[in-house]
């Protein structure tokens, strides 16, 4: 479960985030929608720790903690990391290595599991998201969504509690795009795969169909959290967001 | 009126000069300071003096000249020669030049001004060790053998290259004297041969150094001209025999200490008829002159080309890992990790390869006490030292190529910075990187050459010493080394090529 309190992100005197506080818990699927700029990319970095925030609290589970304007522990940083996965808009695979070793490059550098073992989970999550067929191809053989698939994997890989998505289909073609947002879906539905998903996206369709839970973010703060049909009734906080 | 005047006054001037440089032509001599004492050293305020600038302002008085020194590298005076007489040309080579048949052919010769002999120069720690010329028929007690420094293309060179010693000598060939002597001085090598004026000069000047044993192989020093200029040769003659017979010559040598009983002989050499003469030397001192073909002289060249590699091939992945080092810390590194390998880089690549070289081998040993490398260690260190601050700016220019998400999506699977940089950082800016890399290593194999000032006979070393003994084949010499360098490099060029195509075919990114 991430617990995310009173977190408060300045970007030079901008204060981008302003206090903003909200839970996800295992198996649910939380969206972030905002209009750009409102700091929903900024908070979803600063959850996986690649940006410092300056006060406020991110928990995560009973141990890791991190604290606003203070700089966290190594270890803590690297098994916070460890337990949030995170999938970013522009995939970001890693050019030099195959399909089948970006996706084990987790489990074998960041956990140190054995390479077969590695393997043989990567193998499984590729099959899940139906890329089965394409473990040695390279990154720039795929498709933009095919790639952004093994970003998924990638980021199952390491069998994370939480899982943040960073607009996973904004550079995706709309065909394409769905592709991504039904393995996602999928994965959402997956008695098995119980991770909690924060999902930051422009695509307010995908959201009502595989949101539990949806946070509008306004002027760096969640201005409502509810469910997908209250968000975007008419009149409603997110409605004109459509 | 006033116009006319000026223009009159002109005229004088210009009719005046003209007359002053017909009356004081020039004698262009060339020599190389760098050789040093006693031929043509600076005194204490710094005014060239020595036997050599002293003979030729006699000379030039004589033959109705100003003197005029021209310097130039030694082992390539005569070749000035060459050149058409102006600015840069010479009149003459007087620096300690020995009459040698091979040069005799295309320089003629003049008349002998000094009868030197070949002396051995040794630390007096070394007077049990090496007891004469003899010793160096002997490895050393430790079974290794003797370091001999001489002078690049002097006689010294020849005579102990030619000596049946390549088992138990290690020929170091150096352009300059001073700097042989004073590695003997510094025990960093074992002997040198030089000729008696400028082994009695340096012995003299020091506290530790020895003359092994007696001088042997005497030789005449003459003073070299262009073939066609009969007329100065004779002057010359004419000249040198009047300094013998006045006195004046031994006036000059007796104020260096240089008068022996050998000058003697000048005078029978200055006026005998049958000059050039034939040496003499006994059965044992018989220097090997049976001219060497050209296919002997390939092996040579081949044998260098082969140092020339080892030194590429150990230097260049030290500079790759070096490079890389401070390309990290200047991309990664706080700012007291940042500044210092900024500097590192900026200093090295401002700084001449040649100075670096100079100050591994020869300055760092008195600097650190008890550091001491040999001239192959010290060059191996340079090269990668000086070929680090490229090849960091070339990883860094990769290091900066890899877009920002790369290293937050490795961060994001919960990497280490440190293991992000290994597996997902490093290997995609090598990638990027081993065009401009390729072509950094082809640049250090002809940088090689440079090491040559620290006693290494790499290539182009060996092409400078053999053709020294061997002027007739000047051109073709000149060609095989060429050829042995870009039979090195083409192929390296080759495979830079292909990895460009190889990056630009798969847009960017390597496969």
């Amino acid at each position: 479960m991430i617990v995310v309190s009173n977190l408060v992100k300045y970007h030079g005197s901008l204060r981008v985030l302003n206090g903003v506080s909200f839970e996800v818990r295992r198996g649910e699927v939380a969206a972030l929608v905002g209009p750009s700029g409102s700091g929903k990319s900024t908070l979803l970095r600063c959850i996986n720790g690649l940006e410092p925030f300056h006060s406020g609290d991110i928990r995560l589970g009973q141990h890791l903690h991190l604290v606003g304007g203070r700089t966290p522990p190594h270890d803590t940083l690297l098994q916070l990391r460890r337990q949030v996965g995170m999938v970013f808009q522009q995939f970001h695979l890693f050019p030099h290595m195959n399909v089948l070793q970006n996706v084990m490059s987790g489990p074998v550098y960041a956990l140190g599991r054995p390479a077969d073992e590695a393997e043989a989970t990567a193998r499984q999550w590729l099959d899940r998201v139906g890329l089965a067929d394409k473990l040695h191809a390279r990154p720039n053989q795929l498709s933009g969504g095919q790639q952004q698939r093994v970003a998924i994997a990638r980021a199952l890989a390491v069998n994370p509690a939480a899982i943040l998505f960073d607009e996973p289909t904004s550079a995706l073609d709309p065909k394409m795009a769905t592709e991504v947002m039904r393995v996602i879906d999928d994965l959402a539905d997956d008695p098995h795969v119980q991770v909690a998903m924060v999902i930051v996206t422009h695509d307010l369709a995908a959201v009502k169909t595989i949101a539990d839970v949806v946070h509008v973010l306004g002027s760096g703060k969640i201005v409502f959290s509810g469910s997908a049909q209250e968000a975007f009734a008419p009149g409603g906080p997110a409605s004109a967001l459509e | 009126m006033k116009r006319q005047w000026l223009l009159v006054n002109l005229l004088v001037l210009v009719v005046d000069t003209t007359g002053l440089a017909q009356e004081k032509k020039e004698l262009r001599w060339g020599t190389d300071p760098i050789g040093g004492g006693p031929y043509v050293y600076r005194d204490d305020h710094g005014n060239f003096v020595g036997f050599e600038v002293e003979l030729a302002d006699y000379l030039a008085q004589e033959l109705g000249r100003t003197s005029r020194m021209v310097t130039g590298d030694w082992d390539k005076l005569p070749e000035l020669l060459d050149k058409a007489p102006g600015e840069n040309g010479i009149d003459i080579v007087l620096n300690g030049y020995e009459l040698r048949a091979d040069l005799q052919k295309q320089y003629p010769a003049t008349r002998p001004y000094y009868i030197y002999r070949l002396a051995l120069i040794i630390h007096k720690d070394q007077a049990a060790t090496i007891t004469g010329w003899g010793a160096l028929q002997r490895l050393k007690p430790d079974g290794t053998k003797h370091t001999v420094g001489v002078l690049g293309g002097s006689v010294a060179h020849e005579y102990m290259k030619s000596r049946t010693l390549a088992d138990t000598i290690d020929l170091k060939i150096n352009p300059d004297v001073a700097t042989v002597i004073g590695l003997v001085e510094q025990k960093r090598l074992d002997a040198t041969v030089q000729d008696t004026p400028a082994a009695r000069f340096y012995v003299k000047r020091s506290n530790s150094l020895m003359l092994a044993d007696e001088p042997r192989k005497s030789g005449f020093y003459v003073i070299l001209t262009r073939p066609g200029d009969h007329e100065l040769r004779e002057q010359l003659n004419r000249a040198i025999t009047k300094a013998i017979r006045s006195g004046v010559l031994k006036t000059i040598y007796e104020k260096y200490g240089l008068w022996n009983e050998d000058q003697e002989r000048l005078l029978y050499w200055a006026e005998h008829t049958d000059w050039p003469p034939p040496l003499e030397a006994s059965a044992e001192e018989t220097v090997d002159e049976s001219a060497p073909d050209m296919k002997q002289l390939v092996v040579e060249l081949l044998a260098a080309a082969g140092m020339t590699v080892f030194l590429s091939l150990t230097s260049f992945p030290l500079a790759m890992i070096l490079g890389m080092i401070v390309a990290l810390g200047r991309v990664y590194g706080a700012w007291y990790i940042r500044f210092p390998c900024s500097f590192y880089v900026e200093f090295l690549r401002g700084t001449p390869l040649l100075l670096q070289l100079y100050f591994v081998y020869y300055l760092l040993p008195k600097l650190i006490p008890g550091f001491d490398l040999t001239p192959v260690q010290a060059g191996i260190l340079g090269l990668a030292i000086n070929y680090s601050a490229y090849e960091a700016e070339n990883y860094r220019a990769g290091l900066l190529a890899i877009p920002r998400g790369q290293m937050e999506a490795a961060l994001a699977l919960g990497m280490s910075p440190l293991t992000a940089l290994r597996v997902v950082i490093i290997p995609q800016a090598i990638r990027i990187v081993i065009p401009p890399v390729t072509n950094d290593f082809i640049a250090l194999f002809k940088d090689t050459s440079v090491c040559s000032v620290i006693l290494i006979t790499e290539l182009t070393r060996k092409y400078n010493e053999l053709y020294n003994f061997n002027r007739e084949y000047i051109l073709e010499l000149a060609f095989v080394t060429a050829g042995l360098y870009l039979l090195m490099s083409y192929p390296l060029a080759l495979l830079a090529q292909f990895f460009e195509k190889r990056l630009r075919y798969s847009g960017g990114e390597v496969r």
